[in-house]
């Protein structure tokens, strides 16, 4: 095992293209080579910090996000906007601004270049990147058959799948039909739910509480399967064309321990640290 | 038959005259057969019964002949015939009676002569038994035996050359061994009486031996008291020349009686008072000692263990022998034996060491070390004594208590199982299980007390023989003298702190200060141990638990901290002036649009809002709010945050440990709240910023301050529920940069000094 510091401060998100790996916790977002990680080097590539308006506090980044098509990278969190920074020559391109709180999560939608955020207050802005602009905003909160006013209004976790959008956080967990911007399916889950991915045909779904929640899209809960944490905050599902032996899903909480699932069905075992 | 009979007598008579016999027929007139019998010869009878069977035998012949022949006459003549048969019939049976009666005669001469053979035969009997005794009594007197052969005598020649002539008199007994035996034993007579009078001399030469020596000791004790009351004269001239010379004799002198790891322990530790004491002085050494060491106990009795063993055995004996008379009396169950092979196997060396330990406070810290004899471990009981008065409050019953004030001193030393592996082997023989029952008694055999008196237990050589070592001692005596001073003073402060968290006030020192922002409404209001049971069995403690950090050597405690109770809508418990009337009871944060303008209409704002306003102005994101009184109603829920306190001994270098359960709109835990998970994180791992200045005597209730700081953070920035009615329960009083941050949505619990405000860690 390779265990190396990256950031002062805890990470909260990190993703990986084809070389690197990409980190982000507060303020800063570093690059490492994968090549180096798996000779237990760790040398950093490089870091870079967007442009803040304040200088009080540093904000902390939530979310990264690929954009593949135009080689850039998405990076949200504390201060309320995004930022667009260019692969390519490391400078941030664009801020979208527009949430009033800060930001939990991002989602890319595949087919047009549009990005949705959804943040602490309560809102889930769907961006266009060519024109920079926001597009359309849907207000969870404001629709009484999702709200939870004791829980809060803020967007937790946010996936979309083409015209289709979950999003949970303080109001529940929800499915939404973009377009028309109208909720369809509400899923009967008490507590915070703090990420949630589509799969086939499923909806995986975690935060509080040990189990990973897998729904129908019509809104039936097919299976909770117990995991090793007592609450859970980020799943990740290995969906890599090339090794499709290897396909995984591992969820990661609030205890020192990974869960690997091979099968959806049950906890193979736990990685430990 | 009467013709008969005198017809027959006739015959015979006849027959006898016949046969020319003298009968005495015409002599006497009596007739007797017996007298005939005497004269007759049985010969002649015997042929006149023949003859008279022959002519019988005839007649019959004749008899018969005639009758066979038949004739007239023929009957005549056989009348004639047995008329003569007849008679000699008559013969035959006056024959017959004469051999009866010759038959009687002779048996009776026989039996006559039968009698008198018996008669000699009895005197021959008796004559014989008379030769044998006299025989026996013969043998007898050869065989005795005289006592003077048993004395042991001079042999033949030594007699005859020292023993005087008048007395062996050779010429008389050389020939005569009965003289000369004599002879001897006059001679041992005479040597034994001249001995007997040589043991008189002696034992009277020894009696006034005695008398002497008697009066030599008379003299000797007379010499005592006045030799003590020179030394006594001589104790002020040693006082006032700092020669202590006296005393440290005397408790030398004592010390010699101490067992061996006593002594080890003795000396060193007399050794450490002195190197300390001179190391300080700058004064006359001695004065100002934080460290005594005293002998106590009786020096007779451990003098009396060292008495030759006959007097113990002798003790023994009688102790068995009274053991008797009881079994007889009322024998004791198998019960009653074991416990006095207990009582013994955990017997106490009758001398202790006492060692006074004076912190800068003048409390003192009294331990009195013992030596268990047959375990061979010392024990140590300690008591810790204040300059003033404690007043004692419930929840520090055991803080000073006298089992628990030294436990853990060292890493896992709580001195409840014996240090020498060896002695288990005697505990399975009289069946004590461990040594923990017999800690309260004994006093608690702790690793560090082993160590100063330098006894060392391998782990793993139990049969190892164990020697007091005076290095092995000196190596620890400085750290566990600090240790022991540490511990003292860290729990006296806990004594005092808890005195007054009991009463709902947390101290906090004005060196401290700076750590809290200056008001914090949630107040302690509960301060109680608990018992360890009761504090595994704690929902929420389950992951400290099975981190296997609740040890039965902690300390437990239990403290609640609550916010939102009717007195705490009142800026702080003591002041009640902000209240007018009941309905003026709870505050809510208003945004203005222009600062400070209402401030002069607003009954009490404190100088912490106001200078929250100043810096507001400054550079806060947020606009700034201002504090108002308002008149609503609103329903308080009471928030109660519970803490599970682990106390471990060690306090205040191992600190102490906090769990947490709020309950307030449900019940919280690390478990189901991240925001409660980061509250424990702040008092348990970072208790770097909070112990304030060394010793760090504070932690503690710094810790329970900060947690009051959290709750108050934690309810005054939870969100708040657009959907009801009213104001805010917790209204925000506390300067936060940011509410939420991160993905787990933490608060912003970590306060900033100087400038007031919270921020996220």
């Amino acid at each position: 095992m390779v265990t190396f510091q990256a950031h002062d401060g805890p990470v909260y998100s990190m993703v990986s293209t084809d070389r690197h790996l990409l980190s982000a916790g507060d303020g800063e977002v570093k690059a490492w080579l994968w090549a180096e990680i798996l000779k237990k080097g760790c040398k950093e590539l490089w870091r870079r910090q967007p442009p803040y308006r304040t200088s009080l506090e540093v904000p902390e980044i939530n979310a990264l996000l690929l954009v593949p098509k135009e080689n850039s990278l998405i990076l949200a969190g504390g201060d309320c906007q995004l930022h667009t920074m260019d692969l390519e020559t490391g400078t941030f391109t664009r801020a979208l601004w527009g949430h009033t709180d800060y930001i939990h999560c991002l989602a890319l939608r595949e087919r047009s270049p549009e990005v949705l955020s959804g943040g602490e207050d309560g809102a889930v802005r769907l961006w266009d990147l060519r024109t920079a602009k926001e597009v359309q905003t849907i207000e969870v909160y404001k629709h009484e058959e999702c709200s939870r006013p004791h829980n809060g209004r803020w967007i937790g976790c946010l996936a979309t799948d083409s015209d289709w959008m979950v999003c949970g956080g303080g109001p529940a967990l929800t499915l939404w039909h973009l377009r028309s911007s109208t909720p369809t399916t509400i899923f009967p889950m008490r507590a915070p739910q703090k990420h949630v991915t589509f799969y086939q045909d499923l909806i995986l779904s975690a935060g509080q509480g040990r189990c990973v929640n897998q729904w129908q899209l019509s809104g039936e809960l097919k299976a909770q399967v117990p995991g090793s944490s007592p609450g859970l905050l980020s799943l990740s599902l290995n969906q890599q064309p090339a090794a499709p032996e290897c396909k995984v899903l591992t969820a990661a909480g609030n205890s020192c321990r990974v869960d690997v699932f091979t099968n959806l069905g049950y906890r193979a075992f736990s990685l430990s640290f | 038959m009467e013709l008969q009979l005198k017809g027959s007598v006739i015959v015979l008579t006849l027959n006898s005259t016949n046969n020319g016999v003298t009968s005495g027929w015409e002599e006497g007139k009596y007739y007797s057969e017996e007298a005939e019998v005497d004269r007759r010869d049985p010969g002649r009878d015997y042929e006149l019964y023949k003859y008279t069977c022959q002519e019988l035998q005839r007649l019959m012949a004749e008899i018969q002949d005639l009758k066979s022949r038949g004739g007239k006459d023929a009957a005549v003549e056989i009348e004639d015939r047995r008329i003569q048969s007849c008679v000699h019939f008559m013969i035959l049976k006056k024959l017959n009676r004469l051999a009866h009666i010759r038959l009687k005669k002779g048996r009776d001469q026989t039996h006559e002569a039968k009698q008198k053979v018996d008669a000699y035969h009895l005197q021959l009997q008796n004559l014989l038994y008379e030769v044998m005794h006299l025989q026996k009594e013969i043998t007898k007197c050869l065989e005795f035996k005289s006592k003077h052969e048993e004395i042991d005598l001079v042999s033949l020649e030594e007699f005859y050359k020292e023993a005087p002539p008048d007395i062996s008199k050779a010429e008389v007994t050389m020939g005569d061994p009965h003289q000369q035996t004599l002879a001897r034993l006059d001679w041992e007579l005479e040597q034994r009486k001249r001995l007997a009078e040589k043991y008189r001399e002696c034992l009277s030469n020894k009696e006034k031996i005695l008398k002497e020596i008697e009066v030599k000791k008379e003299y000797l004790s007379s010499l005592q008291p006045r030799l003590n009351s020179i030394m006594q004269a001589s104790l002020p001239v040693q006082e006032y020349l700092f020669m202590p010379f006296d005393q440290a004799h005397k408790q030398y002198e004592t010390a010699r009686h101490l067992p061996p790891p006593l002594y080890v322990l003795f000396v060193q530790t007399t050794a450490y008072g002195q190197a300390c004491a001179h190391m300080k002085s700058s004064q006359p050494p001695r004065q100002d000692k934080t460290l005594s060491v005293a002998i106590e106990g009786s020096v007779d009795e451990a003098k009396a263990l060292f008495k030759p063993p006959e007097d113990s055995q002798d003790d023994e004996s009688d102790s068995d022998a009274e053991e008797e008379q009881t079994t007889k009396r009322r024998r004791p169950t198998l019960g009653v034996q074991l416990d006095d092979k207990r009582k013994e196997m955990l017997k106490r060396h009758p001398l202790s060491v006492m060692l006074d330990l004076k912190c800068k406070d003048d409390s003192v810290l009294h331990l009195t070390f013992y030596y268990l004899m047959n375990l061979n471990i010392m024990t140590v009981k300690a008591k810790v004594t204040t300059a003033t008065e404690l007043i004692t409050p419930i929840s520090a019953g055991d803080l000073l208590s006298p089992d628990s004030v030294l436990s853990c001193l060292y890493p896992g030393d709580h001195g409840k199982k014996t240090p020498n592996p060896a002695n288990q082997y005697q505990f399975d023989k009289v069946g004590i299980l461990t040594l923990r029952d017999y800690v309260l008694d004994l006093g608690h055999p702790y690793l560090w007390v082993q160590k100063l008196g330098g006894l060392h237990f391998p782990k793993e050589q139990p049969q190892h023989t164990v020697i007091a070592d005076h290095s092995l001692s000196a190596s620890h005596m400085e750290t566990t003298m600090k240790l022991l001073k540490t511990r003292v003073q860290s729990r006296l402060a806990l004594h005092k702190q808890f005195a007054s968290l009991e009463h709902g006030i947390v101290p906090v020192t004005s060196d401290c200060q700076y750590l809290f922002p200056a008001k914090v409404v949630s107040r302690l209001v509960k301060w109680v141990s608990i018992a360890h049971e009761d504090y595994t069995e704690l929902h929420f403690t389950k992951d400290i638990v099975e981190a296997g950090l609740a040890g039965d050597t902690n300390l437990y405690y239990m403290a609640l901290v609550e916010r939102g109770t009717e007195s705490d809508a009142c800026s702080s418990p003591s002041s009640g002036k902000g209240c007018h009337s009941q309905d003026v009871k709870y505050r809510t944060l208003l945004p203005l649009c222009s600062p400070c303008t209402h401030l002069g209409g607003i009954e009490s704002c404190d100088s912490s809002q106001l200078s929250w306003h100043l810096i507001g102005q400054g550079f806060l994101l947020e606009p700034p709010r201002c504090c108002l009184w308002c008149c609503h109603p609103a329903p308080a829920l009471a928030a109660k945050l519970q803490a599970a306190v682990v106390l471990n001994p060690g306090y205040s270098s191992i600190p102490p440990v906090f769990q947490l359960c709020l309950n307030w709109k449900g019940e919280k835990t690390n478990n189901n709240d991240d925001n409660i998970r980061a509250m424990e994180s702040e008092v348990n791992v970072c208790y770097k910023e909070l112990c304030g200045p060394r010793p760090s005597h504070q932690l503690l209730t710094n810790q329970l301050q900060r947690l009051c700081v959290l709750l108050d953070v934690y309810l005054e920035t939870e969100s708040h529920d657009d959907s009801v009615e009213g104001p805010k329960e917790f209204p925000q009083e506390k300067m936060c940069l940011r509410l939420f941050r991160g993905p787990s949505r933490m608060k912003p619990f970590k306060y900033n000094h100087p400038q007031g405000f919270f921020s996220h860690r």
